[in-house]
């Protein structure tokens, strides 16, 4: 297992807690410049933060109150940069090779290399291979050192569209074929959802929150994770305990808005400045009223088709929130959702979840 | 043809590349990678030599090194070292004066290796004298020919500090290009037109082999 806790107040401030279990892939997501490459360049040892512990398994490679600093050559990481930085002069079985601790260098880079699908390419340098071939090579490389650790720095930011979907794929099956504590840094949501086991939410060096995909995107610690990770639908209101146990009511927005029926978890205060998600899935559109809780009259305003999707802005009859979700181009096209059509969307009371507005800017 | 200076220019020439490349190679080494506060005092003063007229050099090596000034006595005494009007004090000056032919190439081509290159080779394991070896001396090495040729050509053409420092002792500090002068002031244009000739032909070869050499850049194959 590798555990990483570190601070630092500059010049990259830092103040990142996590783990990564054997065997698990744990996505650093982030915008850019909230420290997830120093993050992982203080794992692999390439900069020290000033204070902190980064253990993996019985080693210790940092501590600094018992001055323990393990240079990158003795910390066994395999480490994927963002563009490969594969050595230029070298042919791809060499570069695998001079990472290679085994007795036979050679032998074991083209074992490597034939089983990321590049069997007949290791004469090739560098630039004689796509994008996707040099990530492949650089992988590798990082796994001829035999890791205890694997750190994926952005890899696929400089691959094309079609090979991205090609090396996710493989990524996932190495995943399943490894015991190794994967630890991937990436911006890139989808890519996050995808791969991860649990995702780790960065900000300015801080890390805001870590669950499962599932768990952060549908309750997000506060609004900025909520922000950062891309939730549409993202609202601010006011949240009042009801007369029924467990049960309270969310004004949606100002005076005025909508008032849901919520769930009450008595972690909210009664009359609290609130902010809050729904997850798309929670969230139903229909052309005559259901039955059930939280049914709202709207207005479909826009739908901008995106190929098979199309994202839909719906605006509320009652205090004018719009509410952004996807729906399939054929709905479009069939009738079903007409721009300027009267609907309904209905809110899972499940799926509403209520953050306090601490430290936020009051609504507007 | 005047072959004693051809033999002391090419032998000063050859002592001056290999005894300037492995100091050069830290040096540019250091400047290229180090963000020390002593960085741009050292590069300003490596670039000194290019600015000076040569024989202001030359004036302040007689006069340090001469056997009246308290360090040229030092240097006779203890070491029995006599860096004026001698080879050795040629090959010092030649040394000190190529300092930014040598260093300056070595550094663009160090500064050309990205950072992330040099960390993959720590990260894969190698020390710090295996990824200097296998990774940024391979990586460099246009830079170290055209440091090499440069030191030469420039070596086999100095004139000014070579008279100040070296005075003119034929088969000692006599170089081609003072014999040239030589001749010269002494009317004979065809051995003075043969000396230049031949130095015409050693700078121009040094400089197409650089050339010939510097064109597969593994750093430009991107």
């Amino acid at each position: 297992m590798l555990s990483v806790d570190v601070q630092q107040d500059g010049p990259v401030p830092l103040a990142a807690r996590f783990d990564c279990q054997a065997g698990e892939l744990v996505a650093l997501v982030g915008p850019s410049g909230s420290g997830k490459s120093t993050l992982l360049r203080c794992i692999a040892g390439l900069m020290h933060p000033s204070t902190g512990r980064i253990a993996c398994d019985a080693q210790t490679w940092l501590d600094s109150e018992r001055g323990v600093r393990i240079p990158p050559q003795r910390r066994r990481v395999g480490l994927v940069f963002q563009h490969y930085a594969l050595f230029p002069h070298l042919s791809a079985q060499r570069n695998v090779a001079l990472a290679s601790g085994r007795a036979d260098p050679l032998g074991h880079a083209a074992q490597l290399l034939a089983r990321l699908g590049l069997a007949g390419l290791g004469e090739r340098r560098p630039a004689e291979l796509s994008g996707g071939q040099q990530q492949r090579v650089a992988l590798a490389r990082a796994l001829a050192r035999e890791p205890d650790v694997l750190l994926l720095d952005e890899p696929f930011s400089a691959v094309d569209q079609p090979a991205r979907h090609e090396l996710y794929r493989e990524l996932a099956e190495l995943h399943r074929s490894v015991a190794l504590p994967i630890v991937l840094v990436t911006h890139d949501l989808h890519e996050a959802r995808r791969l991860a086991d649990r995702m780790v939410i960065l900000d300015r060096g801080v890390t805001l929150q870590q669950g499962t995909p599932a768990q952060v995107l549908a309750q997000p610690r506060n609004a900025r994770v909520a922000e950062l990770v891309g939730i549409q639908n993202h609202f601010d209101g006011v949240f009042r305990r009801g007369d029924e146990p467990g049960w309270g009511r969310l004004q949606w927005g100002a005076a005025g808005g909508a008032e849901l029926r919520v769930r009450d978890k008595r972690r909210i205060e009664d009359e609290a400045s609130v902010t809050w998600v729904i997850p798309a899935e929670h969230i139903g559109v229909h052309r005559s009223a259901p039955a059930g809780p939280n049914v709202q009259p709207a207005r479909l305003v826009e739908a901008l088709p995106l190929g098979d999707i199309a994202l839909c802005r719906f605006e509320l009859q009652a205090g004018g929130a719009v509410v952004q979700l996807h729906q399939t181009t054929a709905q479009l096209q069939r009738g079903e959702l007409v721009v300027g059509g009267e609907l309904f969307l209905q809110l899972d009371p499940a799926g509403i979840h209520i953050m306090p507005r601490r430290g936020l800017p009051p609504p507007h | 043809m005047d072959w004693p200076a051809a033999r002391v220019s090419l032998w000063l020439a050859a002592l001056t590349v290999l005894s300037l490349l492995p100091v050069a190679l830290w040096l540019a080494r250091w400047l290229a990678t180090s963000s020390a506060r002593a960085r741009p005092a050292v590069e300003a003063a490596l670039l000194l030599p290019l600015l000076l007229p040569p024989t202001v050099i030359g004036f302040y090596l007689l006069t340090t090194l001469g056997g009246a000034a308290p360090l040229g006595q030092w240097l006779g005494e203890r070491l029995g070292l006599r860096l004026v009007f001698s080879f050795e004090g040629l090959l010092f000056a030649s040394w000190l004066i190529n300092l930014p032919f040598m260093v300056q190439p070595l550094q663009r081509a160090f500064a050309a290796i990205p950072r992330s290159v040099r960390e993959a080779a720590w990260v894969s394991g190698l020390s710090g004298w295996r990824t200097f070896w296998r990774i940024e001396l391979p990586l460099a090495w246009p830079g170290v020919l055209a440091g090499v040729a440069l030191t030469f050509a420039h070596t086999l053409g100095e004139f000014g500090v070579v008279l100040m420092v070296g005075g003119n002792i034929a088969g000692q500090t006599r170089t081609l290009s003072i014999a040239i002068y030589d001749r010269v002031q002494a009317f004979d244009t065809a051995g003075a037109g043969q000396m230049s000739l031949l130095l015409v032909a050693l700078s121009l070869a040094a400089l197409a082999l650089v050339f010939a050499l510097n064109r597969r850049n593994p750093l430009q194959e991107r």
